[in-house]
């Protein structure tokens, strides 16, 4: 095998091609599921109900708790089952995608419990006293407000997660990482595998995806908080 | 429920002891001196970005600003692959593992102790320079004791953080407890077994660091933010 | 006379000349046998799962050149998934009707046991133990075992020169059993793939990496700094994987493997994924008419130790 002089192109051609539109999907899915699980979830916390709160608390912890890299692994090898005669497993990309969500949606349960306990007695009475009952009262006030305290920490979840669908490189979905360590291997195999250019490139498309992202996290906190 | 437990065959987990007691060690191992390194790197540059020292302060901020907005897992292959040969390193991959989750930890920890050191209450600092005291006493003195309190939640965070990342690390052959599980289910087929095993051993790390951050935090949190 | 004589030199050069043809074609023996055979075996029933889903859904490996590799369009190439593409024209006339999961050393079985796939086509090699866990079908590949070092690297006589020494190898593999279980003084790697291991090697990361000889010859070719030492060892041949008690799709994988065996299938395809030179070393790790593999089920080839 000789080294294509033009080796750059044909590979940064297929890492972008294959690998960029699995990370961007990924962490789409992750960040949708995440954030709508993890609303729900934080501001049903709130409820004064020991036993649900005991639950979200334990799911919370133990999402959190574990490296992402275990849940997505465990999620992986035991996601198959065998129902009638029906079998259904989830691919790599669903498990980490499902792997990510758990996590990400501790993560926001967390934020709203935080954010929904912030906002002051006085919005809940006066909504009481307007007659809305405990759902009205969340949904047309409280969450709202919170939502606005939820942004900067909520565009701060949207970079990490894309930062961790490389995780999923370890299941062999073909994103960002696998799709650049692959060609890596198959140069290293050919000669040169030229390491700094291959990796350092990866490096340079998650920085500019996540740099402008972290930014606005900071602008929009001093903006809206 | 009860069948499937009864089903499953947990005596391997006896016979491959030592590799597990292996694999949770050398996660422990890396994880402590990625923690220290971590804690260094954090007050030192975190000084430097706080009392705007020249140059230090825009090296560190760049420093910051790649490592936390690239993922720790590219950055364990930039520096395994392409730092380190390049160096002429030729070791195991001891050193790429706690200099990895050092390097990443740092960025983070900097920017920890940064918000610490700038909390603290303006007053303080200009009695200490009142009373004559240098700046680098200052900082000794009143800043660091008082900022690194204030940044002590944010700090451990991290620390667990750096823990849990140890995890990444199978992907450069470090034998830590991710590692030794994935090598365990591929000769026994356990695998559903085996990674309960070490999400258990994870969760019950984890969680008591949690447990002695808050620990810490009721003991060591300054008056007024009780 | 002289007519006679004339006559006589024709006919023998006419007869040196049918000698030439007939010779330079392929040995007689497997030719005929060839000829003799219809172009497709008498191939039992597909199981109904995959006849309906109309697609093999095959486990390979994605980074082992040249049994299972891909291109820079994200192709899979190989030994291995040229049978895939021939068990796929058998099954349902056209090649393309496989999907490939990509599967490493550590990952296979349990991707096969999760029904991920229905069978792995894997460069896996058979053991007594893994079959206590799947089935194996007949061998299609027969590897050995070779040891990957840098040039200056001198490698006398292997039981006293692995002491101590740090060898890599992928997670899982025959090789990682081999060596924890006969050379315990030697420290092993782990690695995440073949090609890890070369560059654990290159950068002075490992003593040696131990694999397969056929990756193993085309990274030394290709490398002017690194070399296969001499030593072979764990000559043991390579079976698609099946889930026990599959018993319909084993008797396809079966005869499809000896149908390509007996049709000298394999010979061709190893001569599409090795460079004309190496030709001659992998002739006998292929299965043809002439050359039949055999697992070697007296022996466990992992405990077997050198002196």
């Amino acid at each position: 095998m000789q080294q294509d002089p033009d080796w750059f192109r044909n590979v940064a051609e297929y890492i972008l091609r294959e690998g960029l539109p699995t990370t961007l999907k990924l962490a789409a899915v992750a960040v949708i599921v995440s954030t709508v699980v993890g609303m729900v979830l934080g501001t049903l916390i709130t409820i004064p109900f020991r036993p649900l709160r005991a639950l979200i608390r334990l799911y919370i912890e133990v999402w959190r708790g574990l490296p992402i890299l275990v849940t997505v692994l465990f999620i992986y090898w035991t996601a198959t089952a065998e129902v009638g005669g029906f079998r259904f497993e989830l691919s790599a990309f669903w498990s980490a995608a499902v792997g990510l969500s758990l996590w990400g949606s501790a993560q926001v349960a967390e934020a709203t419990r935080g954010a929904v306990q912030s906002i002051p007695r006085e919005q809940h009475e006066a909504a009481s006293a307007l007659g809305f009952g405990w759902v009205g009262r969340h949904t047309f006030v409280i969450v709202p407000q919170a939502v606005r305290r939820l942004i900067p920490p909520m565009v701060g979840l949207l970079v990490n997660i894309i930062q961790n669908t490389t995780i999923a490189y370890v299941i062999g979905v073909s994103e960002l990482l696998e799709t650049a360590n692959r060609q890596f291997e198959n140069l290293t195999l050919a000669g040169d595998g030229h390491p700094f250019v291959i990796f350092g490139f990866v490096l340079a498309l998650f920085f500019l995806i996540s740099f402008p992202l972290t930014r606005l996290a900071a602008y929009l906190e001093r903006r809206l908080v | 429920m009860d069948i499937v437990f009864a089903a499953f065959d947990w005596s391997f987990i006896w016979e491959n002891r030592a590799e597990i007691w292996s694999g949770l060690k050398n996660t422990l191992r890396a994880a402590a001196i990625g923690i220290a390194g971590s804690f260094l790197i954090g007050v030192v540059l975190g000084a430097a970005r706080a009392h705007r020292i020249p140059v230090v302060s825009q090296l560190a901020a760049i420093y910051v600003e790649l490592i936390r907005n690239t993922p720790i897992l590219v950055q364990i292959f930039f520096l395994y692959f392409g730092i380190l040969p390049w160096l002429g390193y030729t070791g195991t991959p001891f050193l790429a593992a706690w200099l990895s989750i050092t390097i990443w930890g740092g960025a983070f920890n900097t920017e920890n102790f940064r918000a610490g050191f700038e909390a603290v209450p303006r007053q303080f600092r200009e009695a200490a320079y009142a009373l004559g005291f240098t700046p680098l006493k200052t900082f000794l003195n009143v800043t660091l004791p008082i900022g690194g309190r204030i940044a002590l939640p944010s700090t451990i965070n991290t620390y667990i953080s750096v823990l849990k990342n140890t995890s990444l690390l199978l992907v450069i052959g470090y034998a830590e407890l991710t590692s030794v599980a994935n090598h365990i289910q591929s000769v026994t087929f356990r695998t559903f077994e085996m990674f309960a095993v070490i999400a258990v051993v994870y969760l019950a790390l984890v969680w008591t660091l949690s447990a002695l951050v808050r620990l810490l935090e009721a003991r060591l949190a300054l008056p007024e933010s009780r | 006379m002289k007519r006679l004589g004339f006559v006589t030199v024709l006919i023998a050069l006419l007869a040196v000349g049918v000698a030439v043809t007939l010779g330079t074609a392929a040995p007689s023996r497997e030719g005929a046998q060839e000829a003799r055979l219809p172009a497709k075996p008498k191939l039992p029933a597909l199981p109904a799962e995959i006849r309906n889903r109309g697609r093999w859904e095959i486990g390979v490996k994605c980074d082992t050149p040249p049994f299972g590799y891909q291109d820079t369009d994200g192709n899979h190439r190989g030994y291995d998934v040229e049978v895939a593409k021939q068990f796929a024209r058998w099954a349902f006339g056209n090649a393309n009707r496989v999907d490939y999961t990509c599967t490493t050393t550590a990952s296979r079985i349990p991707t096969l046991l999760s029904k991920r796939v229905d069978i792995i086509i894997s460069t896996i090699t058979w053991t007594a133990e893994r079959e206590q866990q799947i089935d194996f079908s007949l061998p299609y590949y027969g590897a050995v075992g070779r040891l990957l070092v840098l040039n200056q690297t001198n490698v006398g006589q292997l039981t006293s020169w692995m002491r101590g020494k740090r060898i890599a190898s992928t997670s899982g593999s025959i090789y990682d059993r081999w060596i924890r279980n006969c050379f315990r003084d030697t420290q092993f790697q782990v690695i995440s793939s073949p090609g890890a291991g070369v560059l654990a090697v290159k950068n002075r990361q490992v003593d040696a990496f131990m694999y397969d000889d056929a990756f193993l010859v085309g990274v030394a070719a290709n490398d002017p700094g690194t070399k296969m030492t001499a030593h072979r060892f764990l000559n043991v041949p390579w079976g698609i994987g099946i889930r026990k008690g599959e018993r319909p799709l084993k008797r396809w994988v079966d005869t499809a493997i000896a149908g390509m065996a007996n049709r000298n299938m394999f010979w061709p395809i190893m001569r599409r994924t090795v460079p004309r030179r190496f030709y001659s070393t992998f002739r006998a790790n292929v299965p043809s008419p002439t050359n039949k593999l055999r697992y070697p089920r007296a022996t466990t080839p992992e405990n077997n130790c050198p002196r």
